[in-house]
């Protein structure tokens, strides 16, 4: 029951409505009003949730309509949820209005109680059908065929514009000493509307021709934030991008759809950035630097060996003329052989040869100049020949001993055979004949 | 030759050139062309970490983008 009108306030003129009352006690009904409202479970989506110390605010939306909620921070916490923008949910509670004060604002709110996130379980179920639907659709595979750049010049990157991924992408680059081209697409990659941007984005840089690799990145998030990141559509587009997609969306042990049909999956976003340059630049660099100086060390040798053998023919022509000289050593020792064995008359054989060797070498000499060198070889033996004549031996005090016919004896038997002998000194020669023979000195006769 | 020549089929070459070369089987006129073909090979790397070392150049889609339809929209 509304308090009395207190008499003499001023009304509205002609107005038929009754009062005016105070404020603060309509306020105060209408609290209490609402909160006989019936209290029940409602269902929506949730769209923008702020938490305050004490309190929790949030709206719950439909189609038709919505409703602002509130609930107590401790209440909320100790849920354990997060809720995003387009998660459904179902709260139990009733409604409540804060009538406020002179010096605070009336609120209406539907006071909740009680929270679940719904279609959780929901979600995990639909998210499987549709791995297995994909999977048997064989769209898992055509990413992971693609064959992938060592070393890209551009890549692009899907990922929040605000958040950590953005920065460990950076970092992950920055290890592998890389500075290519980086082109960025931020997307939302909150709330359950960002698949559509998300495939556009994509498909966007794979018409970009340079765009060599794509990285999706997006820091964790409880499965209903990454539901998103299971969309058909999405996935679809993924699986048959021209270009490689490397996909480092949820934790490891949330494994989203977009995990599955990307050439490859990471963990971190570090570690997508490190797959997408699967090179060491700095150390490449060093290795190659290494590759340059042993293909130089490589044709130096080939080189120096090259140079050593062509050496070696060049000492060709010398080694010729020394061979001739030894086969010439080598008849003139044959030749005095040979001087030693037969003599003739008062003329040796050797030097009948040393004539003919003389005969033939001025022959040579009066040929020309081209044969002087030939000439001077051939007097070069002849005189070598004339040192070894028996002739100068005999004049050293030797006596040459032959038989009646002139052959030479060179032993006691032959000489005892022969029995009539001439001895020849340098000065002349004797006839002689075998008598009888010194005493021999060992004994034997 | 250059055709289809990726730096990962540089690396690989160049690697199986010194291979060939270490194995001490090629003669003078082989060793001569493979090193060669090496010192192509290796410029040719050395060009590609060139060009993602000058420094990371960083780009937006949303402005590519909208650069490439006011180029159209401005024929």
């Amino acid at each position: 029951m509304m308090d009395t009108a207190a008499a003499g306030h001023t009304a509205v003129p002609d107005s038929r409505l009754p009062g005016p009352y105070p404020v603060g006690s309509y306020a105060g009904q209408l609290k209490r009003r609402l909160q006989e409202f019936t209290r029940v479970q409602l269902e929506g989506e949730v769209f923008g949730c702020r938490l305050s110390r004490v309190r929790v605010y949030f709206e719950l939306r439909d189609a038709r309509g919505a409703l602002p909620c509130s609930m107590w921070r401790d209440d909320f916490d100790r849920l354990g949820v997060t809720l995003s923008d387009g998660m459904r949910i179902v709260v139990g509670g009733g409604c409540d209005y804060y009538p406020g004060s002179s010096t605070s604002s009336p609120t209406f709110s539907f006071s909740v109680s009680e929270l679940r996130v719904a279609g959780e379980g929901d979600l995990l179920v639909a998210v499987e059908r549709l791995r297995r639907k994909l999977h048997a659709e064989g769209l898992f595979e055509p990413q992971k065929s693609l064959p992938r750049p060592r070393l890209p010049k551009t890549i692009g990157v899907v990922t929040g514009e605000q958040g950590k991924a953005r920065d460990d992408v950076l970092a992950g680059l920055r290890r592998r000493g890389w500075a290519g081209r980086l082109i960025w697409a931020f997307v939302p990659v909150q709330d359950r509307h960002a698949a559509p941007r998300i495939a556009a984005a994509l498909r966007e840089l794979a018409a970009t021709p340079e765009v060599e690799v794509v990285i999706v990145a997006r820091g964790g998030g409880s499965l209903a934030d990454l539901y998103a990141f299971c969309d058909e559509a999405l996935c679809r587009t993924v699986a048959l991008l021209r270009v490689p997609v490397i996909s480092s969306v949820g934790h490891h042990t949330d494994r989203t759809l977009i995990d599955d049909v990307a050439a490859v999956c990471c963990s971190t976003p570090t570690h997508a950035a490190e797959a997408a340059v699967p090179i060491d630049c700095v150390a490449a660099r060093v290795a190659l630097h290494g590759s340059a100086v042993r293909l130089h060390d490589h044709s130096r040798r080939a080189i120096l060996h090259r140079a050593r053998a062509l050496a070696q023919l060049s000492r060709a022509p010398a080694q010729h003329v020394a061979r001739h000289r030894a086969r010439l050593h080598q008849l003139l020792r044959e030749l005095r052989a040979t001087g030693r064995r037969r003599t003739a008359g008062g003329r040796s054989w050797a030097d009948g040869q040393a004539a003919a060797l003389e005969r033939a070498a001025t022959r040579g000499a009066t040929r020309g100049p081209g044969h002087a060198k030939r000439g001077r070889d051939l007097e070069r033996l002849r005189m070598a020949l004339a040192a070894h004549d028996p002739a100068r031996t005999m004049a050293r005090g030797y006596a040459l001993v032959q038989d009646r016919s002139g052959a030479p004896l060179g032993s006691v038997t032959a000489a005892r055979a022969a029995r009539d002998l001439t001895v020849r000194f340098h000065d002349g020669a004797l006839m002689a004949r075998v008598t009888a023979e010194p005493e021999a000195q060992d004994g034997s006769g | 030759m250059t055709e289809g020549r990726t730096y990962e089929s540089a690396v690989g070459r160049v690697e199986d050139i010194i291979r060939r070369l270490d194995s001490g089987d090629a003669g003078l006129r082989e060793t001569l062309d493979l090193v060669r073909e090496g010192r192509e090979l290796v410029e040719y790397c050395a060009t590609e970490l060139d060009a993602v070392s000058q420094g990371l150049e960083e780009l937006r889609l949303d402005e590519l983008v909208a650069r490439l339809e006011t180029g159209n929209g401005g024929r």
